[in-house]
């Protein structure tokens, strides 16, 4: 059925000479911005600190081809600043996204296999993370580790696994009463059999697109609570400190400060929710019947 | 790619509403402002007599109450003080004609004027002055700018005398009294002083909300003459707030950083104000190891890079002090190498600096030696490195310190420059470098950056955990001196006697900037040497400043 279905779209889309199909140019936008953001990421390990150090005699520079992001009052170099700032809050939200979604894994299916006492206790959880407003847990925990890295790092990925915890209990608790899984069990299946072959694959869709959907949460985040400065600390090139020490300067016209950084910063967090959405019809194309 | 686009203007409607509610608020306090001024000038014949000033951020806060500590910084304001500091950074008489010391330094008599009014109309004598110190003595954890601890009594020795009696000589005590304004001792509410203070100084409260706005108003019975401005706003916003308001013409004074100063405002010119503040570099002086302290805590100190003299010596004679003026304050301030020269016991003994090649050799020859060519020398497998940490919140210290960071590094010395929080800060001194900021006209400066006991037992107090025992001794004589030039020459010894060590690294001795409207006179001549804090000691002569014609 599948396989017949992509054939005939194939077909149209050669019909139509260089206008790819919808499943194409979803793919097209997810390998971009995969690309995009792997290349930031490694950028970022790659820039020496060299490209971005001090130099007064280059100090507030308006963009140019020598450095396109400009300079700031340290005549820092804000291009390879901006990247390796955006390579650190991407580290940051691989790692978020990692811890957030084991715990979330964790929870959500004890919680739905479980259930009972277990069910309500990562309920109360979920509620607990959900009822602090976002944005001060993020403080709290962060002043609490000891700010710098350590402290933005633990913050986010803490703080993001409530919805996706939901998400798995929910996605797990239905296919549970489902009938052909009853079934299983009746037919003398054992838990893990039907857990692998009627859970798993389920489940999973939902779960990976939960996952790319915290990143752009997680870098956001990131950036949020380095610029109110309970994050990375000064010295290290973050798009927070960046955003920050440029408000400084905005008042005096150096608007390349600010501008560009922070248009980094939204295309990458829009790139992964674009991949996050792509990805979603493309897994999960139940999703197109809710 | 419709969503982004729809995303795209969503993000862009949400900015500029966003920019747009920020710019009406701020132009709506200013147009209130604005209209406040207007509101006072029928009566100055087409010229308006009230100012709008923005002095710096976070100053009208606290209570404006001078024995809760409000206006305790020397000159005159809402209220006056027996004595004040006068442009020479000496001591004149304020409510007090004259003073004496006795022989043991344990007296003070100060001899009052008569005929002085506070604002209210009641008349000022003895009684108020016994009235406003005994209070801060009962009250002394209230009040953390003056500090009377030394003080045993204090009594009306008739109407228009008053006498303090020490517990032990003091010879910093003119000082304290010239920080502390009088209350009246009938009039004295303690809670509606907080708003509304009533003192004897040139300007009365007209309205007070803490961190917007204050208000005053010219005290037409002053005693020495009524200000020629009849009123004055200052505002509070923050730095860039105020500077985008004075670009819009709103604003008569506006505080600004350094990194301004190149920028210009139509309408106002730049003033830039002499400073007693120094901003320098505590080197930790202990070799590395554990201290016990006399609270019996023991500590962690020490450092094996700034420990060594040679390394200090080298700092100190190979930074270019200019060089780094004009990197991080974009050449505002001027070279220290000690306390300035503006302040009567500041000794200024100076030496070249930038001697590059005269640092290299100091190193040289006590062994720092670049060995494995990554430009850092070393010295037993000990990289000539340490850190220096600068308060989050400052972005001067933090450009001072990366600008020194380059400059020492020419000679083959890394400073690793990190940012922290105050609280941090005071722990890592004791082991790494600090950025400084120090400005006052007491010298009892020199006691708590250079005296032995204080190190780990006082916050901020001898960061470099300095010891000298001639050093003490001649705190503790300056101290206990009966007069004036006997504890300024002390206090210039006691320097002479720490300089060879250089415990601190100073580097600049800041000029606080200023846009000041072109009608304003702010009297330039009269300005004292402003202290610690950017911002408010530009009105200490505000009595004085005049509107040109």
């Amino acid at each position: 059925m599948k396989n017949k279905g992509k054939g005939k779209v194939q077909e149209v889309g050669k019909k139509t000479g260089i206008f790819l199909n919808r499943r194409k140019k979803t793919l097209l936008l997810v390998g971009f911005a995969a690309a995009y953001l792997t290349a930031a990421l490694l950028a970022g390990f790659w820039i020496s600190p060299k490209s971005y150090g001090v130099d007064y005699s280059a100090k507030f520079l308006p963009p140019c081809a020598a450095h396109p992001f400009g300079t700031d009052d340290m005549g820092r170099d804000m291009f390879f600043r901006s990247i390796k700032g955006l390579s650190n809050s991407i580290a940051i939200g691989v790692v978020a996204s990692a811890a957030s979604s084991a715990i979330a894994l964790a929870f959500g299916v004890t919680a739905a296999v479980k259930g009972g006492l277990a069910d309500r206790f990562v309920n109360w959880c979920v509620d607990l993370c959900m009822g602090i407003p976002h944005l001060i847990l993020l403080i709290l925990i962060s002043f609490m580790m000891g700010r710098g890295q350590k402290g933005v790092m633990a913050a986010v990925a803490l703080t993001h696994w409530p919805e996706l915890t939901r998400l798995v209990r929910a996605e797990v608790l239905q296919i549970r009463s489902a009938q052909y899984v009853q079934a299983s069990y009746r037919m003398g299946k054992t838990r893990l059999w039907v857990a692998w072959r009627h859970m798993v694959p389920q489940v999973l869709p939902v779960y990976l697109i939960g996952v790319i959907l915290l990143f752009p949460h997680a870098i956001m985040h990131e950036a949020a609570v380095t610029f109110l400065g309970f994050g990375f600390p000064a010295e290290v090139p973050a798009i927070g400190v960046i955003l920050s020490e440029s408000m400084k300067h905005i008042a005096a016209g150096n608007w390349w400060l600010a501008a560009f950084p922070g248009l980094l910063l939204l295309l990458a967090v829009m790139l992964f929710d674009v991949a996050g959405e792509s990805l979603k019809r493309l897994l999960n194309p139940n999703s197109g019947n809710e | 790619m419709k969503k982004i686009a729809g995303i795209l203007c969503i993000i862009l409607a949400v900015g500029s509403v966003l920019a747009g509610c920020g710019k009406g608020a701020a132009g709506g306090t200013a147009g209130n402002l604005g209209q406040e001024g207007s509101a006072g000038s029928p009566e100055g014949e087409g010229r308006s007599p009230s100012i709008v000033c923005y002095v710096g951020h976070g100053f009208w806060d606290g209570s404006l109450d001078p024995v809760k500590g409000g206006f305790s910084y020397g000159y005159d304001f809402i209220s006056s003080g027996l004595v004040r500091v006068n442009p020479e950074a000496g001591y004149e008489g304020d409510l007090a004609e004259r003073w004496e010391v006795s022989e043991d330094a344990l007296a003070y008599t100060y001899y009052l004027k008569q005929g002085i009014q506070f604002h209210d109309g009641s008349g000022f004598s003895a009684e108020d002055v016994v009235f406003t110190y005994e209070t801060v003595m009962g009250n002394q954890g209230q009040n953390g700018e003056v500090d009377l601890s030394k003080v045993e009594k204090v009594e009306a020795v008739d109407e228009y005398t008053v006498k303090f009696t020490l517990k032990e000589p003091f010879s910093p005590f003119l000082d304290s009294t010239a920080q502390l304004g009088i209350v009246p001792k009938e009039g004295y509410r303690s809670e509606a002083f907080d708003q509304m203070p009533i003192g004897t100084g040139p300007w009365k409260v007209v309205q007070y909300d803490a961190g917007q706005q204050l208000i005053v108003e010219a005290n037409e019975s002053y005693f020495e003459g009524a200000p020629e401005i009849k009123r004055v706003t200052f505002v509070d916003m923050d730095n860039e707030a105020a500077f985008s308001n004075a670009k819009s013409g709103q604003l008569d004074v506006v505080m600004v950083q350094p990194s301004y100063a190149a920028e210009s405002v139509a309408g106002m010119h730049m003033e830039k104000l002499e400073t007693m503040d120094v901003r320098n570099i505590s080197l930790p002086c202990r070799e590395p190891g554990t201290f016990t302290n006399v609270n019996g805590e023991q500590v962690k100190v020490g450092n094996a890079v700034t420990s060594d003299v040679s390394v200090r010596k080298a700092l100190a004679i190979g930074v270019d002090r200019r060089q780094i003026i004009e990197n991080a304050f974009h050449g505002v301030g001027k070279p220290a190498e000690g306390w300035t020269g503006n302040l009567i016991w500041g000794n200024t003994a100076e030496y070249e600096d930038a001697q590059t090649e005269e640092a290299k050799r100091i190193l040289e020859e006590n062994g720092w030696k670049d060995t494995d060519g990554d430009g850092i020398r070393e010295k037993n497998g000990v990289e000539c490195a340490f850190e220096v940490y600068t308060p989050a919140d400052e972005q001067d210290r933090y450009m001072l310190a990366a600008a020194a960071a380059e400059s020492v590094k020419e000679f083959g010395i890394s400073m690793e420059v990190k940012q922290a929080t105050w609280d941090e800060i005071v722990e890592k001194t004791y082991t790494q470098g600090a950025v400084w900021g120090f400005g006052q006209f007491s010298p009892m400066v020199i006691d708590n950056q250079f005296q032995s006991g204080h190190f780990t037992v006082q916050a901020y107090a001898n960061p470099s955990g300095y010891e000298n025992p001639e050093v003490d001794s001649l705190i503790g004589e300056a101290i206990s001196a009966n007069n004036q030039e006997d504890a300024v020459a002390a206090w210039k010894k006691a320097q002479e006697a720490y300089a060879k060590d250089y415990p601190y690294l100073y580097l600049a001795n800041i000029e606080h900037c200023y846009f000041i409207s072109d009608r304003l006179d702010i009297s330039v001549d009269t300005q004292i040497p402003h202290p610690h804090g950017h911002g408010m000691p530009i009105i200490c002569n505000m009595k004085d400043w005049k509107i040109k014609e």
